[in-house]
């Protein structure tokens, strides 16, 4: 990175703000013929608008490149057509032209058709088009991609991202990029981590700014969305658009362009081992999901969108769907659904994009609850987030992507859009994410309610013509993998945590310890056993690994129920693992060395001192009297407690972050010298007393 | 294989602007006959969807490249273009001459699943070798003169029809040529529409390949 200049960011804000609308000359209009043309030019597409008419089956769009007085150089072609189902308001209809090359000069015009009866044309609306962003005299903004500069002939190549990766990191004081893991032929997975002025400069310190993060490219022969990543990250690291400087003054981006790099390079959908890696983010048996899973631990994006291309010729231009699975939180979901159908399908409509949701138009068995889908995944991580496919052809409504360039460019600023939605949607709805986020995670570890192996929350249809008059199926879980009575924990013995394993590729299999520590989840060793207790934030995913019947799991652990239910009065000593759910304690509690305590739904009347512990997890739980806990080896998580008495988390040598993630204490809250520091997981605490030591900002 | 991440400041733009130069500026070479007046014409009717005129990848600027890059600037060819790369076939062959029947990405996506594709591209070499020799034919040799010897033999060791039918020129049963006689170094190539060889279609034609 190095320091700017005041006089080149002087020049490009000068440059860069040239939004025009260009409209046709009024003139009487013949009947049917449409009227009120305008063209809105934008990266890579232009947004054609007009004044509907009456009896208006669908309308086509006719695109001819001229010259600069005007004059036709090209054959005028109909480039798009309009149908009321494309957008939610079709008394206003839009259409986002693209495919062409951004910077060329056309003239447009639209007409209606009654059924196939074409009406007049309207009169044309001229414009240049937007040229590929950046001032070419400005450094770091003149960065272009390979598939930029190849006019889309060629994707940028695995070498040619490292460059340009490179050359944005050392020119913008935005952007750090780092090496998130390598892929099984050991190409760089590289980040882009962004922020204003300076991205922060830890994991941690980047997780507090509540993160946007977009996946772009994981199956290796979907390369559209990695080139809208690859410009979008030169935008953000250049652009001194208030828009841009606002939007990174709120947060940090993160864009992960290849974790498939080697699946890219051979052109293939799955990995070097053939694997398909969105099948592989619960598992992550495979280098790259792995890398990715731990990236989301360290960095706790709040929201995520992930790229991909589909071969369904009747889909929208941008079919897209939230996290379904019924393990879901609630608001995860919720919130997930009012990015698409809130923000997504109204921007879609001023701009004249076609987001819809996956499958949509006849879409066959696809979009469901596999919790090994990035969207499934991300969503038990309670990360609000959304599929995104680029259709792959032109399709019906697209009817001049022959052309490979225009299908190719279409496809990329169509995937830029959204992403740049994507953004916006997070700056204007953060604080309902971070609402939806902390009531996931409360809700999910209080560990109440079923859990389904299998199985996802309905999309409901909308009334047609509308673009979610189609939703995917409706995927109900069926009743075998329905699990009503929810375990306490899952125990796993020595040769399932920490034995060899044959799933992954060759020399470099992880044990499923590797697997649980890249996820994040809390394990406590008591005896011989090892311990996943479901009163975490992420209770939803954990069954699906450790179960028996889980669909596609990683061991069969051992279901541990409850301990301890109901009225308990008197002295309450923990010895081994504990796990209280539903009860009531009058008296003090005591966990001793070596011991674990589990706790959801209980209220404690008494001190609680857990000291030299092996394990506290404690969730959705009323105590009144001090709660002392020190000395543990394992794993500490306090969750939505209400504490009535001094909180003291000291002295704890976990490897791990104690979690304090909204806890209501009625008294001081005190933390000192544990190993590795607490985090409340940007989830404040409320705390009548004094925050001392490490808990000062929880 | 080793990708060090780049340490050292680089301007890709620079790097980019050259090769294109690079790339754009056709000039005749001894080994590969350019028609008169230096440009390179292709025909079919996939050819207008491919780089034209002036663009980047047009065959003229192709036709002094290596075929292996030649291959890369084919926006139809990617998986192809991979294929060969991934076999190791073009440097193996150390063909003096060769002439390439290149089936479109479409043409492969119309023949296998993804799941059959990805095991060749990962497991099945030695069936990937011998599927891509069935789309080698030795010498250079435009697609008139095939159509002319009315068979061609390919390094898979089968002798293919070469039939035309007005403006239409048919390998075996099903592969017409939709762009041909493109030029590269010691190389003919011309894309065709369908997969030769006998391995087994798999693709089962929805195109609902899930996310």
């Amino acid at each position: 990175m190095r320091r700017h200049r005041a006089v080149l960011i002087a020049l490009s804000t000068l440059l860069t703000a040239s939004l025009t609308t260009i409209a046709a000359p009024a003139s009487a209009a013949e009947p049917g013929q449409v009227t009120g043309l305008t063209v809105r030019q934008a990266d890579g597409f232009a947004t054609l608008a007009w004044q509907p008419v009456d009896g208006a089956t669908d309308y086509q769009i006719e695109r001819t490149p001229v010259d600069a007085a005007g004059t036709p150089t090209g054959t005028a072609t109909i480039v798009g057509i309009w149908r009321p189902n494309r957008q939610i308001n079709q008394e206003s209809p839009t259409f986002a032209d693209a495919g062409f090359n951004p910077g060329d000069r056309f003239q447009w015009r639209v007409r209606a058709r009654f059924d196939t009866t074409e009406q007049p044309y309207s009169e044309p609306v001229a414009g240049t088009t937007t040229a590929p962003w950046g001032n070419p005299d400005v450094p770091g903004e003149q960065l272009r991609t390979q598939w930029e500069t190849t006019h889309a002939a060629q994707y940028t190549s695995d070498t040619e991202e490292y460059a340009y990766t490179a050359a944005i990191d050392e020119l913008s004081d935005r952007v750090r990029v780092v090496e998130i893991g390598r892929t099984v032929k050991n190409r760089p997975i590289n980040m882009f981590v962004i922020g204003y002025p300076t991205p922060p400069a830890t994991p941690e310190a980047v997780a507090a700014t509540s993160p946007a993060a977009v996946n772009c490219n994981v199956h290796g022969n979907e390369p559209g969305d990695r080139e809208a990543c690859l410009i979008m990250a030169r935008q953000l690291a250049f652009s001194t658009d208030p828009r841009v400087i606002d939007l990174l003054s709120h947060t940090t981006v993160l864009i992960v362009p290849t974790i498939n790099g080697d699946g890219r390079a051979a052109n293939t959908r799955g990995n070097s081992t053939g694997q398909d890696l969105n099948r592989d983010y619960s598992l992550i048996r495979q280098p790259e999901t792995a890398a990715y899973v731990n990236m989301v631990r360290q960095y706790r994006p709040v929201a995520g969108y992930d790229g991909h291309e589909y071969g369904n010729s009747r889909a929208g231009d941008l079919p897209m769907l939230p996290p379904r699975h019924q393990n879901v939180a609630q608001p995860i979901f919720d919130e997930s659904m009012d990015m698409i159908e809130g923000h997504m399908y109204t921007k879609g409509a001023e701009d004249g994009w076609w987001p819809c949701p996956y499958g949509c138009d006849g879409g066959g068995n696809v979009g469901l609850g596999e919790e090994t889908i990035l969207r499934n995944t991300l969503g038990l991580k309670n990360v609000v987030n959304s599929l995104l496919e680029l259709r792959s052809s032109g399709g019906q409504t697209r009817p001049d992507e022959g052309n490979a360039a225009n299908n190719r460019r279409r496809k990329t600023f169509s995937a830029l859009w959204t992403f740049q939605q994507f953004l916006d949607y997070h700056r204007a709805s953060l604080p309902d994410i971070k609402q939806a986020r902390a009531e996931s995670i409360t809700f999910q570890a209080a560990n109440t309610g079923r859990l389904v192996f299998r199985g996802s929350r309905p999309i409901t249809a909308h009334p047609a013509p509308h673009p979610g008059s189609s939703p995917p199926p409706i995927d109900a879980p069926p009743a075998d993998l329905i699990l009503d009575n929810a375990p306490c924990a899952y125990r796993l013995t020595e040769e399932q945590y920490h034995g060899a394993r044959t799933d992954g590729p060759t020399g470099a299999v992880t044990t499923a310890a590797e697997r649980i520590a890249d996820h994040g989840w809390k394990v406590i060793k008591v005896g011989d056993s090892y311990y996943v207790p479901l009163n975490q934030p992420e209770r939803g995913l954990i069954p699906l690994l450790l179960d028996g019947q889980g669909v596609e799991n990683l061991v069969d652990g051992e279901r541990i129920y409850p301990t301890s239910t109901g009225r308990h009065t008197g002295p309450l000593t923990v010895t081994g693992f504990a796990c209280l759910d539903d009860a009531t304690v009058t008296g003090p509690v005591t966990v001793r060395s070596g011991a674990a305590l589990v706790t959801t739904g209980t209220t404690i009347t008494g001190p609680v001192n857990a000291t030299g512990a092996a394990g506290v997890l404690l969730a959705d739980t009323k105590i009144t009297g001090p709660l002392r806990v020190t000395g543990t080896t394992d794993a500490v998580s306090l969750i939505d407690l209400t504490v009535t008495g001094p909180v003291d988390v000291s002295a704890n040598r976990t490897d791990n972050q104690p979690l304090l993630v909204g806890n209501t204490v009625n008294g001081p809250l005190a933390c000192a010298g544990n190993t590795t520091a607490p985090t409340n997981l940007n989830i404040s605490n409320t705390v009548t007393g004094p925050r001392a030591g490490q808990c000062a900002t929880l | 294989m080793s990708y060090p991440r780049t340490s050292r400041p680089r301007r890709a733009g620079a790097i980019l602007a050259a090769a294109l130069l690079l790339a754009t500026t056709a000039c005749t070479d001894q080994s590969a006959p350019a028609p008169a007046g230096g440009t390179v014409s292709v025909t079919g009717p996939l050819c207008a969807a491919l780089p034209t005129g002036t663009e980047p990848g047009n065959p003229t600027a192709l036709a002094d490249l290596p075929v292996d890059q030649a291959l890369t600037w084919m926006p139809t060819l990617t998986t192809f273009e991979a294929a060969l790369r991934t076999s190791g076939l073009l440097t193996d062959l150390h063909q003096d001459g060769i002439t390439l029947l290149a089936p479109t990405d479409d043409a492969f996506a119309k023949k296998f699943s993804d799941d059959t594709w990805d095991t060749l591209m990962t497991r099945d070499h030695d069936k990937l070798r011998t599927l891509l020799k069935a789309h080698l034919i030795a010498g250079t040799r435009p697609l008139d003169e095939l159509a002319a010897a009315g068979t061609a033999t390919t390094l898979d060791g089968v002798t293919l029809t070469v039939t035309r039918t007005g403006d239409t020129t048919r390998f075996g049963d099903t592969a017409d040529a939709v762009c041909a006689d493109y030029l590269a170094t010691g190389a003919r190539i011309h894309l065709v529409n369908a997969v030769l060889g006998p391995l087994p279609t798999t693709a089962d034609g929805s195109g609902h390949r899930a996310h």
